[in-house]
This record gives C-alpha cells, sequence and structure tokens, in this order.
C-alpha cells in the first residue's frame, strides 16, 4: 500500500517535472517575445515620433484643431500620441504571439482574432481622425461665414453642425470596429432621429422670428448689413 | 511660345496688320455696357489730343459680356469720340475686341493685353477700368505721358477722395503696403495704370497668371512687383475717385484684397524686409482739385458689431492672436460701443499677426483672412466715430500717424517673420 503511494507520488513528481522541463522553455520564450517586442515597439515608436516630426504632425494637428482637444483632454501632443498608439499595437501584438507560445488551449485563437481587429481599428481610428478634422474646418467655417454674414447665433450654428458631423463620424468609426454593433446603430438611429425632430419642431415653433431675420438677410435689396453701407474701396 | 497660348490667331492677325505702336491702351471688360461708350469715348480723346502723331491702339480684352460690350467697342463710331476732340490724329487709330481664352477674370485678360503689348513694342501701355464713367482723356494722358516721356516704368492713378472713405485702402492695404514696401503709394488697389514694355516683359515673365493671385487679386500684385523690383515708379492724379457699380458682397471683398495683399507680401518677402521707413513716389500730375463729401455714415453700427463678433470668434482667434493682443481687444469689446477706440497700435499689432499666422499657416489661410474681417470692421467704425465731423486735414493727419505706426512696428513683424517656420 504504501509502496504505491510512494510510487504514485514519485510519477506525480516525474510527470511535474517533465511537464515542468516542457513548460519552462516555453515560457522563456514567452518572456523573450515580450522584452523583445517591447524593444520593438519601443524602437518603433521612436521612429514614428521621429517621422511624425519630420511630417510636421503637430503643426498640422494644430492647424486642423485637433491639438487644443488633445490639451484640453490632457493627451500628449499628436505625435506621442501616435507613437504610444503604434507602440501598444505592436507591443500588444508581441505580447499575444508570446501568451500563444505557452499553449493555453483558452487562449488559442486570441492572437488571430487580434490581427483580424486591428485594421478594423486603424480604419474606425482613421474615420475618427478624418472626421474631427472636418467637423472643426466645418464648424471654423460655419462660424466665419456666419458672423461675417451677419447671421444670429453664429456660434449655435457652427457648433450644431460640429457635433452633426462629429456623431456622424463617431458612430461610422464604431461601426467599422465593430463594438456593439447592433446598440451603436440602434443608439445613433435615435439620437439622431430625436435630434433631427427637435430641432425642427423648436425652429418651427420657437424660431419663427429668427428664420424670418436669417431670410431677410439673404436678400440684401431689402436689408443692408452694417459693413455694407460704407465704399470700403 | 507663351503668346500663342494667349493670343488667338485672329488676334495675332490684327497685331500683325497694327504692326509696331507708340501707344497701346488696354481695356479689360465683362458686362460692362453700360459704360464701355464713355471709355472708349476717352480714349479716342485722348489718342486725338495728346498723341496725334503716335501710333496708337486700343485694345478691349472680354471675359465673355453677355450684353454686347464688344459690340458697343466695335461699334463706337468715329463721329461719336470725334466731334468733341479739338484736334483730330494724324494716323489710324486702331480698335481691337477680343474675348480671352481660359478662367473668368481681371488676370487672364490682363496677360493678353500685356502679351499684345510686347508683341507690338508697344512703347507706353495704359490699363483702365472700365466699370466708371468719370475717366477722362487728361487721366489717360497723364498714365501715359510719365512713361512716353520721362521714362517710368509704372504710374499709379492718385484719386481725389475724402480721407474717411474707402477704409479698406486707408485703414489696411495702403499703410501696410508703404510700411512693406517702403514707398508711400496712395492707391495701391487702382484698376488703373500705365507702365513701360520693360514692366510688361517682367509681368509676363512670373508665374502668377495661372494661380489665384492672378485670378483675383491682379491689380495689388501688379503694384507690388513695380515696388518690389527695380523699375522707376511714379504717381499721377487722373480723376475724381470713381464710384464703381461692383456688387460684390463684402465678405468675399474683403477676402480677395487680403489674400491677395497677404500673397503678395509673402512672394516679395525677400524686398521688403530689408527695407526701412518709406520714400515718397514722385506726382507727375497734380491731383484735381474738385471737392468731395465726406460718407455718410459714422461707423456706429460698426462699432456695435465689433464686441459681439470677437465674444462669438474668440476660440478662431486663439490661435492667430498673441494673448496680449487678444486680451486687449476683449478689454475694448467689453466697453460700450460709442466707447470702443480702437487705437493706432492695437490694430497694427492686429494686422501684422494675423499676416503671421498667415505665413505660419496656423489654420486654413481664408479662415485666417475671414477671422480678420469683423476686427476690420470694429477698427473702422471706431475711426469713422473719431473723425466723422473732423476736418479733412485732421484726418489726413491721424491716416498718416497710422501709417507711422505701422512702420514703426515692421521691426517686430520681420523679428517674428525669421522665426516662422516655413
Amino acid at each position: 500500500m504504501a509502496q504505491m503511494i510512494a510510487n504514485a507520488i514519485r510519477q506525480a513528481g516525474t510527470n511535474f517535472v517533465e511537464s515542468l522541463a516542457l513548460f519552462l522553455p516555453r515560457v522563456v520564450t514567452t518572456l523573450a517575445i515580450i522584452i523583445v517586442g517591447w524593444l520593438i515597439a519601443m524602437l518603433i515608436r521612436t521612429l514614428v515620433r521621429g517621422l511624425a516630426g519630420w511630417l510636421r504632425i503637430n503643426v498640422a494637428a494644430e492647424r486642423f484643431g485637433v491639438a487644443p482637444l488633445l490639451r484640453t483632454a490632457d493627451l500628449p501632443p499628436a505625435d506621442a500620441l501616435l507613437g504610444a498608439i503604434v507602440f501598444w499595437l505592436v507591443w500588444l501584438g508581441f505580447l499575444l504571439s508570446g501568451i500563444d507560445v505557452l499553449g493555453f488551449t483558452s487562449l488559442q485563437g486570441l492572437l488571430a482574432s487580434f490581427w483580424a481587429f486591428v485594421p478594423r481599428l486603424v480604419l474606425g481610428l482613421a474615420i475618427f481622425v478624418i472626421g474631427f478634422v472636418v467637423a472643426n474646418f466645418a464648424w471654423r467655417a460655419t462660424l466665419l461665414a456666419a458672423v461675417n454674414a451677419r447671421v444670429p447665433s453664429p456660434r449655435l450654428l457652427s457648433g450644431a453642425v460640429r457635433w452633426l458631423v462629429l456623431i456622424l463620424t463617431g458612430a461610422m468609426a464604431l461601426e467599422q470596429i465593430a463594438v456593439a454593433r447592433s446598440v451603436v446603430l440602434t443608439a445613433f438611429a435615435i439620437a439622431f432621429g430625436a435630434l433631427s425632430l427637435a430641432v425642427a419642431i423648436a425652429f418651427g415653433i420657437g424660431g419663427g422670428g429668427i428664420a424670418k431675420r436669417i431670410l431677410e438677410h439673404q436678400f440684401p435689396e431689402q436689408q443692408q448689413s452694417s459693413a455694407d453701407e460704407i465704399s470700403h474701396l | 511660345m507663351a503668346q500663342d497660348s494667349v493670343l488667338s490667331d485672329e488676334l495675332l492677325h490684327h497685331l500683325m496688320a497694327v504692326g509696331h505702336v507708340d501707344v497701346l491702351v488696354g481695356v479689360p471688360t465683362l458686362n460692362n455696357a453700360g459704360t464701355i461708350r464713355l471709355v472708349v469715348k476717352a480714349v479716342h480723346q485722348a489718342f486725338a489730343r495728346y498723341f496725334p502723331r503716335d501710333r496708337t491702339v486700343l485694345i478691349n480684352s472680354d471675359g465673355g459680356s453677355n450684353d454686347g460690350t464688344p459690340n458697343l467697342v466695335r461699334n463706337a463710331s468715329a463721329d461719336d469720340t470725334e466731334t468733341l476732340t479739338v484736334s483730330h490724329s494724324l494716323r489710324t487709330v486702331h480698335r481691337i475686341s477680343t474675348p480671352y481664352h481660359g478662367v473668368p477674370g481681371k488676370g487672364n485678360a490682363l496677360r493678353q493685353i500685356m502679351t499684345a503689348a510686347e508683341l507690338t513694342q508697344a512703347r507706353a501701355v495704359a490699363v483702365l477700368n472700365a466699370d466708371v464713367s468719370s475717366i477722362t482723356p487728361e487721366g489717360i494722358a497723364s498714365l501715359v505721358r510719365p512713361v512716353r516721356d520721362q521714362q517710368y516704368d509704372y504710374v499709379a492713378p492718385v484719386y481725389r477722395r475724402h480721407p474717411l472713405e474707402g477704409p479698406l485702402v486707408t485703414q489696411l492695404i495702403r499703410p501696410l503696403m508703404r510700411a512693406a514696401y517702403g514707398w508711400q503709394i496712395r492707391e495701391p488697389l487702382a484698376p488703373e495704370f500705365g507702365c513701360s514694355n520693360r514692366f510688361v516683359t517682367h509681368c509676363l515673365e512670373q508665374d502668377v497668371w495661372d494661380s489665384e493671385l492672378g485670378r483675383v487679386g491682379i491689380d495689388l500684385w501688379v503694384t507690388g512687383e513695380a515696388l518690389a523690383g527695380s523699375f522707376r515708379c511714379c504717381q499721377t492724379g487722373v480723376s475724381p475717385h470713381p464710384a464703381t457699380s461692383s456688387r460684390t458682397p463684402f465678405g468675399e471683398l474683403f477676402g480677395q484684397i487680403v489674400s491677395t495683399a497677404f500673397a503678395c507680401l509673402e512672394r516679395h518677402a525677400t524686398y521688403w524686409i530689408g527695407r526701412n521707413g518709406s520714400e515718397s513716389l514722385p506726382l507727375t500730375t497734380p491731383l484735381p482739385s474738385s471737392s468731395v463729401e465726406a460718407p455718410a455714415t459714422d461707423g456706429s453700427r460698426l462699432t456695435e458689431a465689433f464686441a459681439r463678433d470677437l465674444q462669438n470668434l474668440q476660440s478662431v482667434l486663439e490661435p492667430i492672436l498673441s494673448q496680449d493682443t487678444l486680451t486687449s481687444l476683449t478689454r475694448l469689446a467689453e466697453k460700450q460701443g460709442s466707447h470702443i477706440r480702437y487705437h493706432d497700435d492695437l490694430w497694427v499689432a492686429t494686422v501684422y499677426e494675423f499676416l503671421l499666422a498667415y505665413q505660419r499657416g496656423v489654420m486654413r489661410r481664408e479662415h485666417i483672412v475671414q477671422a480678420l474681417a469683423p476686427l476690420y470692421l470694429g477698427r473702422t467704425g471706431s475711426f469713422l466715430r473719431q473723425y466723422s465731423s473732423a476736418p479733412e486735414a485732421e484726418v489726413d493727419e491721424a491716416l498718416e500717424s497710422l501709417s507711422r505706426e505701422f512702420e514703426r512696428l515692421k521691426p517686430d513683424l520681420i523679428q517674428h517673420w525669421h522665426r516662422s517656420p516655413r
């Protein structure tokens, strides 16, 4: 009996040692992949930041109004943010590759899913960044045109244009990333429909006077703006 | 050759028939049926009275008028023009009306006229504004004579106008151009000018004709090119300031003119950065002594809108203006409309900071220029309120003081210009 127990313990020990002998190299490989991946990700981040600096990404971010938003959100400058995003994407890839080497069945396929997700994430981010730039451009153009044309409430008008573009591109970006697709679609449809209806009702019932003034401003024969009352040349 | 694409076969044929000329007068037109007969008449009278022994040609470059302007030029009868002249031209007066090709705009018309002037080796060229009826034969002669007789290369007109008239010229473009280029030119935006064949050749060699500058801002560019080049420039009194029939809305007009001025300054930076102070230009013909009326407005509506506009545009102005300037403007806007005094130093700082923002491209350039419009209106309103009942001499002195302020602060502009990333 005691002999049997001793054999079982010895066998378990042998199995453990064998498993450990098999597993330890994998752990070492995983650690090596993670460390090398980290170094490579750091190197790529430095290269991306250098390239972004050369392409004057920060100047472009300032010009398109992205930089003030980053400052407000307490985020790093555009070149550093771009470098950080690339760093995390690359290192996360190495991290998942390392974990894959360990051979945990429950984590099998995670790497494939991640790499399938990355293009969608990048595309979603690109849509959002482009949408943000377009929204900012549309906001500024609307604001300046409205101020110079003496349209009432120019900030309200330009703000509405900006948020409309942001909501639209935000929904498109989330749709691309496929995060809770049905929830996003439903929420967007409800929010957009409600917003349009609210604006229509508010403008129709409460904004008759404003509409009248706006229309009057479009007919210079009927009403001359203060800027046009003198000959500037 | 560039001539092949600018001049049609028909025009080339006409010009070859004309041969070499002494005086060429060019009139760019686009739907000017209401005024063109008077302009053509004045040109013919000028040819007959002042250049009877010269070989002369009138070239009308039309941008596709649909009101019969080219026909009016072609059919302007000799009787119609010559019955009023005392003397008659001893040579044939050639008159050519031709459409120009390409994008509609004065640039293409001017390019065609200049190309024709180069081809005919015209000694003196005058370009007229077809949009006015106040042009006189004496005015045309005063644009041509300094080139023909005194070897000037560029003749700018000086109009008799009230100093409160034309604030876009007097408050912004004139002092800015004077401080930058170092020449005291009074009408940098004038659509009329006289020039030599040397200047014509120089202009045709430049690469602006197919650009935005060539499309909308050619008058100012021509002035800048004359001042920045090694050309002999002068001014001449032509007539009272013409009342143009332009219906361009203020915002569009302001954008076009200020964009052109900033683009010219950027283009000619290597010239004006080395200039200090300013010199007067010779006046070859004195100003007509006709009286002019002050504008009817006192600018009160402009200053009232200023505070509201500044508040609305705060976030747009932040990346353009320095903190000091923005704070000063915000304090100014907090006052009642009638108490707003937009002083010279603040206005000059505003303009220079906008120019630097334009150069750096802190945002889309057309937005930068549009953002300056409400501030310009505020400054104009403030100036009009302050001087609406002042005598002309006092207003003239105030404008001179503004120009000197532009000159005084120019070193700051140059310092920041060098620091600006290109």
